[in-house]
């Protein structure tokens, strides 16, 4: 296990090696160009933990211990492979690299998106998981039109309510160990009869929610997309999203059925999921579509956690990182698709067909790597209701991806969608990659014989078909569309956040009431008589 | 635990701690302005040489060291005694002050050519002035002797903020002196009325003697209103934000980030040290509830601030709320009080290295920008990285990110509020962390936005270096070892007094 060890701190060491380098002048701009190599050893540890199990590390004196297991492994492995290839696309062409201050905060963002994968005790997991989140702003949003300064105002504050809720959550998690540890694997074993799980749980779900993009805590994500540069993008919606999904996977109790808290994140989950291709046919900026698409598959992860969370299904958590997985390389390549057409003044027509077959493959196209997620978390949907609903959320995927689609020519009309060059010319090596590495992956949840039936063929297909009639039907009507605002719900928050900073002004007022001699007297006074009362 | 204290090996040091600051008030006098600096700053530097020899002998032998002066024992001397809340707080001091003095020489140093100003004399007298105050507050035992010392810390902080000599900041500082005096007066009323009450001013005797009357009562009252003054808890705040908002930087920072620990520390060891075993069921709760409200008041006028230093001050009030968390959270023998006390003093700890480096950052701010208006600094990042990483990981700390002190300090007390039940202090330490977070994204946002920006001047190197250090301390804070943890319980009365009824 020696190599596994040394390969689960560099996870953690090798990019944390590229970010000392960068306070040095002498190395920060080799630093920063080639910190594309820095998620090796992360792919490196998650093949070698897909292939010799689990393998885990404690360190006491640093108060840090890590784990590598199957399941996360698999994300993982999809992950680093994300940041490698659209971080050498990003950073190896000479004119387009992004500047200094932004290189940074990809490598922060990197090194926690990396982080949650392997962190195994709360307070690391913590500090992986901010990373994940905050530095991300400086990926996007420092410039200063209105737009990105709005997009990153709303990205910070529901990343900072992400965090509120977690820290919160993590509190409780860390009461109820009864030896005051602070693993992951103890503190959620404990969870089940702890007396504050009732409290507990709803806060995780909000905190990883909130990243996820799960409804009401959607509206930040097609907001900040838009405003990101591809590449940015890419490795977002692909790989930093899915801290959320990973601290689901680790923080439900999964062992221990509570049908009452599965139902209600199946509930949340379904509705995220049709909710986001709703809004989703609205948009017209490809981003916002890919955007409210991760906020649809997101929630058919919620779901399906929720499935499982009800049922005690101990397969749940390999099926739903496989699944997590797929979205991983899909969304990552589908970012990258609307960079490419948005580059591309003649289109092939080979093109155009590889970039609707990756669109679907988020709905199940047969022979996608989708099509292998939608078999593999088939077993988690069972039952009558929970399969249709199942069955109707990969038909508005299709329906999504094909207005997506038709999107697809307009790129170059928003902002924000151009795209490094070497990442337009590898794009279609990207897209394969995307289609069809799934694959190797997939003999962890399930078998090709089974997957490759024709009655299974033909239940993938028939998704797809009813999201093409739906499509065509959404083609009819486009014009009577309502008109949807990028974020939906987020708008009225943000009016209603306008509104509240209107109170501030009576703030203004007691703080001047208070800083009167005579009414700072008196409540000298009024302190002594409550004290004095207090005690008697 | 016998009540005669004598002297422990290193006692000695106790003495030098409090002697060598006074010794530089001195000779300072004597020299002069350009004397006075040298003094100041040697002086600190030896001062830090002694809080660490202090922390190197408190932690090996695992207890408090004593000294009995002249070696008479209480009740008849009196003793110094450092136990490791105070070791700890005494190297704060020994850091953050020299820190302030470095800074300061840009300011108040005396050029070579220059006469003797007395500007730069006023400024590092009284800067050592408040650290032989705040020496004698962390390691005295007695009631008297902390009151003599915190005359000595407003006497000494009241010309810090109005160093400058203009006009609003003398009202400032003269607003600053009553309400200090008021808070005196009511310390000294109490502290009298305990004398009579039982014939000592000594901690560990009172604590011994302690017994529920009425003149007890209302000594308690009036000692701990007066040092909530003198700590500007809200709704007690009317003096800070001129008096610290006004002040030249380094002076600010040693007010807001030392000067009110002062007599908040001294409010922890009424409480803790002197009347641990009285019933007093409500007192914890105003206490928190007080905090509470300068946490929510605090958070959002400083959201409502134009300026950077008044902004930085209304977050000071914020942050002194939080402190009085350890109240409810820290008292009594329930396993979670160590979370809370444990919390707390992280806390006073991150908030003093964090905001000492904020205050020099805005300095350094408004020595290149020539304003500290936070509209105006649209672009200002780029110009000045430095100051504004100082800002952005000081601000980590306010806003209990991790990796941070404060970060340390918001995870124990949330525990501690879990654990106890005391759900209420949780919504506390969550909504002022949001709230934290708007004020600290407010100032750095718009710098870190891409515009053009003009600087009135280049930016101090060694000021950088001096604030970010400080910065950089706050954030490393949050990855003290579980030693360092074991060093604050040394002495920690709840331990001490565990066999007590």
């Amino acid at each position: 296990m020696a190599l596994g060890t040394i390969l689960l701190v560099s996870t953690l060491a090798a990019p944390t090696a590229f970010f000392a380098a960068c306070f040095f002048p002498s190395l920060r701009s080799a630093a920063l160009a080639w910190q594309w190599l820095a998620p090796i050893p992360a792919l490196l540890a998650a093949i070698v933990a897909l292939a010799n199990g689990p393998f885990d590390l404690e360190a006491p004196a640093l108060k840090l211990s890590l784990r590598l297991d199957l399941p996360v492994a698999m994300v993982l492995a999809a992950s680093a492979l994300l940041w490698i290839a659209v971080g050498a696309g990003a950073f190896l062409g000479r004119g387009e690299r992004p500047e200094p201050r932004v290189a940074v905060s990809w490598l922060l963002t990197m090194i926690g998106s990396l982080g949650v994968f392997v962190a195994d005790d709360l307070l690391s997991f913590y500090l992986v998981y901010a990373l994940a989140s905050i530095p991300a702003y400086g990926m996007f949003a420092f410039d200063p039109s209105p737009a990105t300064q709005r997009a990153g105002r709303v990205y910070m504050a529901f990343a900072i309510l992400g965090e509120a809720f977690l820290l919160f959550g993590f509190g409780m998690l860390a009461a109820a160990e009864p030896h005051g540890g602070v693993r992951i694997p103890d503190v959620v074993a404990a969870l089940p009869d702890s007396p504050w799980r009732d409290a507990a749980l709803p806060l995780l779900i909000a905190g990883f929610g909130a990243k996820m993009g799960l409804v009401p805590l959607n509206g930040w994500m097609p907001l900040s997309y838009a405003a990101t540069p591809i590449p940015a993008a890419a490795v977002l919606s692909g790989a930093g999203v899915k801290a959320g999904v990973i601290g689901l996977i680790r923080f439900l109790p999964l062992g221990a059925p509570l049908a009452g808290w599965g139902e209600a994140l199946a509930v949340i989950g379904f509705a995220t999921t049709f909710y986001g291709v709703a809004v989703g046919v609205t948009q017209q900026n490809p981003k916002a579509v890919l955007a409210y698409s991760s906020v649809s598959q997101m929630g058919v992860i919620a779901a399906a956690l929720g499935m499982a969370l009800a049922a005690d299904n101990p397969d749940a958590p390999s099926i739903v990182a496989f699944y997590a997985a797929n979205h991983v390389l899909v969304k990552g390549a589908l970012f990258l698709t609307v960079g490419t057409f948005a580059a591309r003044e003649s289109r092939r027509t080979a093109w155009t067909v590889l970039a609707i077959a990756l669109a679907l493959s988020l709905a199940g196209l047969p022979f996608t790597g989708g099509a292998l997620a939608k078999a593999a978390s088939k077993p988690l949907f069972a039952g009558g209701l929970a399969a249709s609903l199942a069955w109707a959320s990969s038909a508005g995927s299709a329906l999504l991806m094909l207005h997506f689609s038709a999107r697809l020519p307009h790129a170059v009309e928003y902002d924000e969608t151009t795209s490094p060059a070497r990442l337009v010319r590898s794009w279609p090596l990207t897209a394969a990659g995307a289609l069809f590495l799934p694959y190797l992956l997939f003999p962890f949840v399930g078998a090709f014989g089974d997957a490759f039936s024709l009655s299974k063929i033909l239940d993938g297909l028939w998704p797809v078909l009813a999201g093409g009639l739906l499509a065509l039907g959404l083609a009819r009507y486009a014009n009577r569309l309502p008109h949807i605002p990028t974020g939906d719900t987020l708008v009225a928050g943000e009016g209603a956040f306008d509104r509240s900073l209107a109170s501030g002004a009576a703030f203004d007022q007691v703080d001047a009431v208070f800083r009167r001699w005579p009414a700072a007297g008196l409540t000298l006074l009024a302190i002594v008589l409550a004290l004095a009362y207090a005690m008697v | 635990m016998t009540p005669t204290e004598t002297t422990t090996p290193g006692g000695a040091l106790l003495v030098l701690a409090i002697l060598l600051p006074s010794v530089g008030i001195l000779l300072s006098f004597a020299l002069g302005s350009r004397a006075a600096e040298r003094i100041a700053l040697g002086s600190a530097a030896i001062a830090l040489i002694v809080a660490l020899a202090i922390l190197a002998e408190v932690s090996r032998t695992g207890r408090p060291i004593v000294y009995a002066i002249a070696g008479l024992s209480p009740p008849l001397g009196i003793a110094l005694r450092a136990d490791g809340v105070s070791t700890v707080l005494l190297l704060t001091s020994a850091l953050i002050v020299p820190a302030a003095g470095l800074y300061a020489r840009a300011g108040f140093g005396t050029p070579s050519n220059a006469r003797d100003s007395r500007k730069a004399f006023t400024f590092w007298i009284m800067l050592q002035a408040v650290s032989a105050a705040l020496a004698i507050i962390f390691v005295s035992s007695d009631l008297f002797n902390l009151y003599v010392a915190l005359e000595l810390l407003t006497f000494a902080a009241v010309p810090l903020a109005c160093v400058e000599g203009r006009a609003e900041t003398f009202a400032a500082a003269l607003r600053y002196l009553l309400f200090a005096l008021f808070g005196s007066i009511f310390y000294l009323l109490g502290a009298a009325l305990l004398y009579g009450a039982f014939g000592t001013l000594d901690i560990a005797l009172l604590a011994q003697r302690m017994r529920p009357l009425p003149a007890v009562t209302a000594a308690a009252a009036l000692m701990t209103a007066g040092l909530l003054a003198k700590t500007a808890l809200f709704p007690l705040h009317l003096w800070l934000p001129p008096a610290h908002a006004n002040a030249p930087p380094p002076a600010s920072a040693v007010l807001s980030g030392l000067v009110v620990k002062g007599s908040f520390f001294l409010t922890v060891r009424l409480w803790f040290y002197v009347l641990p075993t009285l019933p007093a069921i409500g007192f914890d709760v105003i206490l928190g509830a007080l905090g509470s409200a300068a946490v929510m008041f605090g958070s959002v006028l400083a959201l409502r601030q134009a300026r950077l230093k008044l902004l930085i001050a209304y977050s000071t009030i914020a942050q002194i709320g939080y402190l009085f968390l350890i109240f409810p959270l820290g008292s009594g023998l329930h396993p979670w009080a160590a979370d809370g006390w444990n919390g707390g003093l992280m806390q006073v700890l991150a908030h003093a290295f964090a905001k000492a480096a904020m205050f020099l950052a805005a300095g350094l701010l408004y020595e290149s920008l020539g304003h500290d208006k936070i509209a105006d600094f649209s672009g200002a990042a780029r110009a000045m990285p430095m100051a504004f990483l100082t800002l952005g990981l000081a601000g980590l700390s306010l806003m209990g990110l991790p990796p941070s002190g404060g970060f340390a300090a918001k995870w124990l007390l949330l525990r501690a509020s879990v654990s106890s039940g005391q759900w209420i202090w949780a919504l506390v330490l969550l909504l002022g962390g949001l709230l934290a977070a708007g004020y600290v994204y407010r100032i750095l946002a718009p710098a870190l936005s891409d515009a053009a920006v003009v600087l009135k001047a280049p930016p101090r190197r060694t000021g950088e270096a001096i604030a970010l250090t400080l910065a950089i301390v706050a954030v490393a804070l949050g990855f003290a070892p579980e030693s360092f943890f074991e060093l604050l319980d040394i002495g920690r009365p709840a331990l001490t007094t565990a066999g007590l009824p």
